[in-house]
């Protein structure tokens, strides 16, 4: 309870803490450019060359790995309020993997001979959804009865994972697929070579799923409900925890339609999320958000700083980071294998 | 269920009948991968090569192209299923695997390491790197679920699946920091059995037959182990001797493997319930058999990689992720473990 008395503090501060990562991310890279350049140039008033550097090249990898992190995060945190099981995330429950499998089928399906899309790249997100949806489908049609138990349901999850990531690699040698050069995002994550259009696709895809979400929340506390308690405050549990879990999987595809799967960002964000800022639902969800966002920025800035000039996948960085979170939480208690 | 698949074996064919057949499809499937490919040849052809080789691009093509494969495949695989078995009866997990418990992927980033940030180009050095990094791993996974006090058979896997993705994590910064080719990355990181040269399998050989002989030696002590500590405490099996020469055994097996083909994934976990099936739970015939249907799974493998996508190959490695999760799931779906 006290920590929820903070969060009035803590939010305004962790969104501060955002901005100035977001601006030491557009700051860095190959050229530095020193922070009131670029609030000269994002106020419209910096020169030409630094004008063209923050809005065509840094801005957009920033605004999408906000995007990216805050949609994956937010999925994460639905997946494991609904589920009960605080080690689930998009990634190990398969959908990542599963958005990526659509993407790159998309790609495989709608190129031309001269490596050119044919359809609108806006169609891109609807195949990453697809595929998501298919992938948490198969995962929780699989484990049936099973999903109860959070170690068995994610061992399901990782090996729906492992068949998609397969088929993904044979999909990509196949070609011709629009702009082979980039695949590596849907192995590894990374925000490189993002473009506006692609940025303003996500967003507006992102708009409608956010609304839901803060809709969906209302509800969240009566889920944690069994299923007869709950439906005794009106609320048809197996129903909810559908449209969540659908929900989830049209967040995940949103983030990682354009980025890439990256990892462990939305099993770790909203952990951090609880600790800074306790229980509850709302500040939970914009918890999630804003520290999966820093998140993946900061991981874009490790690689741009530590790496250059080669573009290391930001995926990498989030996955060296949670691997061994995830080991931690395997550690701490175990319980309820069945 | 034990008792089971031991009655199962006991009908019907005799084990030696068995061991032909298992042979007899092996040769086969050899057979297949010289003859079946971007280009088919007949036996003739295959036959002429090797006898009377006059430096045709056929001939070149099945003996320096063809033959490297028809011999690293099987040879691959036949490590890796042992490794399987003896890893499935160590940690009692019959989802247990190399892969699974994340030693594929140690092995292949030490591999990496060794050849990116030590420059080791020679195989022996490569393999022994491979072997080391399986061994680390498994000593890192055993470690983690002895000091959690004992880790629950399914929780395991997932500490070996999160360790196996760190170390793909980590190769994939080193292989891109290197500006390797994104298609060799993809190739390697799945691995496969194309254009490795002859050398690999006559340097992996002794390798694949040392880990063997540690296992063969050990059937028996597994039997014991296989139950459980006390049982083979009191007939006298040296428990902490048995242990750390199993997980020799399995490092250089799995390392060799990584060392000549890159992680071809899950094959230690399927082909351990397929030897099962055929020849019942002695722990002799589980490693004879285990290595002949490695053998065979990852040649047919590798002979179904040049087509599913032809003309282009597929790395075998994704077509046994395909097969080795789908088994994964069905083995979850049956609660086999």
């Amino acid at each position: 309870m006290t920590r929820a008395r903070t969060a009035p503090v803590l939010i305004p501060a962790l969104l501060a803490a955002a901005t100035l990562l977001a601006l030491a991310g557009v700051a860095f890279g190959s050229t530095w450019i020193p922070i009131e350049n670029v609030a000269m140039v994002l106020v419209g008033l910096g020169d030409a060359t630094q004008s063209l550097i923050v809005l065509q090249l840094r801005l957009p990898r920033v605004v999408i790995a906000i995007l990216a992190g805050g949609a994956v995060a937010l999925a994460g945190y639905l997946l494991q309020r609904v589920t009960r099981n605080e080690l689930a995330s998009p990634s190990v429950l398969g959908v990542v993997d599963g958005a990526a499998l659509g993407v790159v089928i998309f790609l495989a399906a709608f190129s031309n001979e001269s490596n050119a899309l044919i359809l609108p790249i806006a169609f891109q997100p609807l195949a990453a959804a697809i595929g998501a949806l298919a992938a948490i489908a198969l995962v929780f049609v699989l484990a049936g009865q099973q999903a109860a138990s959070a170690i068995r349901l994610l061992l399901f999850g990782i090996a729906v994972a492992a068949v998609a990531k397969a088929l993904t690699t044979v999909l990509m040698l196949i070609g011709p697929i629009y702009r082979t050069n980039q695949a590596a995002r849907w192995i590894a994550g990374a925000v490189n070579e993002i473009s506006w259009s692609e940025i303003v696709i996500v967003a507006a895809a992102l708009v409608p799923l956010v609304i839901l979400t803060v809709a969906a929340a209302r509800k969240l506390p009566p889920a944690d409900l069994d299923e007869i308690s709950a439906r005794s405050v009106g609320l048809d549990l197996p129903v909810f925890r559908i449209l969540i879990f659908i929900l989830a999987a049209l967040l995940t595809a949103a983030g990682v339609a354009f980025a890439g799967g990256i990892g462990f960002v939305g099993l770790m964000a909203p952990h951090l999320a609880r600790l800074a800022l306790g229980r509850g639902v709302y500040t939970g969800l914009i918890g999630s958000f804003v520290l999966g966002a820093m998140m993946l920025v900061g991981a874009d800035l490790i690689v741009r700083v530590a790496f250059a000039p080669v573009e290391v996948p930001a995926g990498t960085v989030t996955a060296i980071i949670g691997a061994p979170y995830f080991l931690f939480l395997l550690m701490r208690k175990q319980r309820n294998d069945g | 269920m034990s008792t089971l698949s031991l009655a199962r074996t006991d009908e019907g064919l005799s084990k030696a009948a068995r061991y032909a057949i298992l042979t007899g499809v092996l040769a086969l499937a050899m057979a297949m991968s010289l003859m079946l490919g971007y280009r088919q040849y007949t036996p003739l052809d295959v036959w002429n090569a090797f006898t009377a080789f006059d430096g045709s691009e056929t001939a070149v093509v099945i003996v320096n192209l063809r033959l490297p494969r028809a011999i690293i495949a099987p040879l691959t695989g036949a490590s890796l299923g042992i490794a399987g078995v003896v890893i499935q009866t160590l940690a009692r997990n019959r989802i247990a695997s190399p892969d699974t418990l994340g030693l594929n992927a140690g092995a292949s980033l030490t591999v990496v390491v060794a050849s990116f940030v030590f420059g080791i180009s020679s195989l022996a050095g490569l393999s022994s790197a491979a072997a080391l990094g399986a061994l680390l791993t498994s000593l890192i996974v055993f470690g983690i679920a002895t000091s959690a006090g004992g880790l629950s058979p399914l929780r395991i896997v997932l500490v070996g699946v999160t360790i196996a993705g760190l170390g793909h994590a980590i190769v994939e910064v080193i292989l891109t920091s290197n500006e390797a080719e994104l298609e060799q990355l993809l190739f390697w990181l799945s691995g496969s059995f194309m254009d490795r040269p002859i050398s690999l399998a006559l340097n992996g050989l002794p390798f694949v037959l040392t880990g063997a002989a540690i296992a063969v030696a050990l059937a028996r002590a597994l039997d014991a182990l296989h139950a459980d500590d006390s049982t083979a405490a009191s007939l006298g099996v040296p428990i902490v001797l048995v242990r750390g020469a199993s997980f020799v055994a399995i490092s250089i097996l799995t390392g060799t493997a990584v060392a000549m083909a890159g992680p071809v994934s899950f094959v230690g976990l399927v082909v351990p319930h397929a030897a099962r099936k055929i020849v019942g739970l002695r722990h002799t015939h589980q490693i004879a058999a285990a290595a002949l249907v490695g053998a065979i799974y990852t040649t047919l493998a590798d002979v179904l990689a040049r087509f599913v996508i032809y003309p282009t190959e597929a790395p075998v490695g994704a077509l046994t992720a395909v097969g080795g999760g789908v088994v994964l799931l069905a083995l979850l779906r049956r609660r086999a473990a």
